[in-house]
């Protein structure tokens, strides 16, 4: 209770006569955060606890898994296995990409729509904004058509018939989303708060487009680039539709979310007593990044949500 | 800007001038279509031509490999007159309202109570933000151990304490309750974060001229804090509509729309109509339907939020 009483000061300051019910204010406050913070976290501590129990001990448990010894067979067949670290490389392809890209996209778009004039610059600007409205599942049935049916790979002829095309191949894990209109209004947005100042004194010691869009905008746009780096990793790491549907039927090039939902669920349906502890494992080990992320990042996502929140 | 360029080279002859701000211009236009044209390319072929051929496939009949046939508005006729399609429609604005309403509420309480200068704002807000970062598909397959009856941890809870099975497969508001519980597990954490935003974003001298005018407590958050973060809510809101219409792995991977499509939604049919039942043009449809009832929202949303600026411009 020591916490509380050092956060007196700055309330008594306004409300000196009603010193208990701020006192007991704060107790509830505390309780009504703490206990719901707990509930939350409960799914994620239940998982930790629950891959490092023995099925023995999981069993014996009721609402949650205390091991009686720390049990770690699960966590070692997994990390020293193929398949997380097969999964793993998949995802970091993509990850890769898909920061990249869209990084490139958005600041060379952002300097377009803010730093360059031109006849109809609002009218692309729009019309690049407008993929923000439209929901993914639209894309996703004519992507699939065009890729299944596109000519001349995967067994297809020139009309593109008799093969599978580029399903389940990385193309199909790579192509699409790559124009991503948040990013390039987050970017336009970074633009204008940067002075012209700098770009013209580099102008004038005959600096060009792209030295100019690398030696100055580049790191002056680093906090935004930070949180596209962020989003990017966790959309691309979370990324459960786009392989699902792309790139199901190869499991070589699965990336983590759908490698590790098949696994749980081929673990589930084995017979007799599932292996709850081994999915357990799994699961804890796909969100373990995920949670460093952000715990180690934790401003940036601020950062970004706020900017998501207050100007889209 | 331009302004002190001109000035700087004013000493030069007219002619030269002109040509300057002749090639500057010409430049800029020249560099943005040089970006452009490559990026405009892209997206046509993967965003728009997409939405477009959508629409097309919306009025076909097609299996995928058997030729196509143009059948007009048969497509919608059919989804409006298909009890399935109708329950499928009616359960994913049930999910999307139901989880939307309980998240916005819960993450501004909780947002209110991460304002009051508590220690230790951090941990709070990891705790209920990580659930959101989770992978959707992986937290999913998982929770099917939560409710698996027999050896789920609800059913040896329930078991303990002496209670009937809760079995979600002949439990039509058991199934629903745990989806939805799962879905504002998952999706809270993000209204609560951008309300905590919200609440930083006022200043401290409204808050204290509330306070020294007496409001304080239920008052202050009523008349003073709610209408202050006006265009916060209705952007949780409606971003958190568009979110729930789209909710998908939840389903899929936990109910599967069952017990008999009480569960089933939009996302989930569609998935199913293109690609288990192979008909290409009801899913078609659905999607096109599902953009019309999103783009309506994103409107609602633009509406609202120029509203707002009026009201306080």
């Amino acid at each position: 209770m020591a916490t509380i009483t050092q956060d007196k000061p700055v309330m008594m300051a306004q409300n000196k006569p009603a010193r208990s019910p701020i006192r007991i204010g704060r107790i509830l406050l505390y309780f009504f955060l703490i206990s719901t913070s707990l509930v939350m976290f409960y799914p994620l501590l239940f998982a930790l606890a629950g891959s490092i129990s023995s099925q023995a001990d999981y069993f014996r448990s009721t609402w949650f898994p205390f091991p009686s010894a720390i049990y770690l067979d699960n966590w070692i067949s997994f990390l020293t296995g193929r398949d997380l670290w097969q999964w793993v490389v998949n995802t970091m392809i993509r990850v890769s990409w898909y920061i990249a890209i869209p990084a490139v996209v958005s600041i060379l778009c952002g300097y377009v729509f803010t730093r360059l004039k031109f006849r109809g610059r609002d009218l692309v600007f729009m019309f690049l904004l407008s993929s923000m409205m439209v929901p993914g599942i639209v894309y996703v049935l004519p992507t699939f058509i065009g890729f299944a049916r596109f000519p001349g790979v995967g067994g297809n002829d020139m009309f593109g018939q008799g093969g599978s095309g580029f399903i389940n191949t990385w193309p199909s894990l790579l192509l699409p989303g790559l124009v991503n209109a948040f990013y390039i209004f987050l970017m336009r947005q970074a633009y204008q708060g940067i002075p012209r100042d700098y770009e013209e004194a580099a102008r004038v010691d005959g600096a060009n487009t792209l030295q100019i869009l690398v030696r100055i905008y580049f790191p002056l746009l680093r906090s935004v680039l930070i949180v596209l780096v962020i989003f990017q990793f966790v959309a691309i790491w979370n990324d459960y539709l786009t392989p699902l549907v792309f790139a199901g039927g190869n499991k070589e090039i699965a990336p983590i979310a759908l490698g590790a939902q098949r696994f749980i669920k081929g673990t589930a349906i084995q017979l007799g007593r599932p292996d709850y502890p081994r999915m357990f494992t799994v699961a804890t080990i796909v969100t373990l990044p995920i949670m460093a992320l952000f715990i180690i990042l934790q401003r940036y996502f601020v950062q970004g949500v706020q900017g998501f929140g207050l100007k889209g | 800007m331009e302004r002190t360029v001109a000035i700087q080279s004013a000493p030069a002859s007219s002619s030269r001038e002109r040509f300057g701000q002749f090639y500057s211009r010409h430049r800029q236009t020249m560099e943005a279509w040089i970006i452009l044209v490559p990026i405009l390319v892209y997206y046509v072929i993967f965003y728009v031509a997409p939405v477009v051929a959508n629409l097309f496939v919306s009025f076909i009949s097609w299996n995928g490999l058997k030729e196509a046939k143009w059948v007009g508005f048969a497509n919608f006729e059919k989804f409006i007159k298909t009890p399935l399609y109708m329950q499928v429609l009616a359960n994913t604005l049930f999910f999307a309202l139901t989880i939307l309403l309980i998240s916005a509420v819960l993450g501004f309480l909780v947002a209110l109570a991460l304002n009051e200068k508590v220690k230790g704002l951090g941990i709070y807000r990891t705790m209920w933000y990580v659930p959101t970062l989770t992978s959707a598909a992986v937290t999913a397959q998982v929770a099917n151990v939560f409710i698996a009856p027999g050896t789920g941890v609800i059913s040896s809870v329930m078991k303990s304490l002496g209670q009937p099975e809760l079995i979600w497969q002949i439990n039509v508001d058991f199934a629903r309750i745990f989806i939805i519980v799962f879905a504002i597990w998952r999706g809270v954490g993000g209204s609560m974060l951008l309300y905590l935003a919200g609440l930083q974003g006022i200043s401290t001298e409204v808050l204290d001229a509330a306070k020294v005018d007496g409001a304080s407590g239920w008052r202050l958050t009523r008349y003073i804090i709610l209408p202050l973060l006006r265009p916060m809510t209705v952007f949780v809101l409606v971003t958190g509509l568009i979110g729930g219409f789209q909710i998908f792995e939840p389903i899929l991977l936990i109910t599967n729309g069952q017990p008999g499509n009480t569960t089933n939604v939009m996302m989930t049919q569609i998935y199913k109509d293109a690609f288990q039942n192979q008909d290409f043009g009801m899913a078609a449809t659905q999607a096109t339907i599902m953009l019309l009832i999103l783009l309506w929202a994103s409107f609602l949303n633009l509406r609202l939020m120029g509203q707002t600026s009026v009201d306080e411009g």
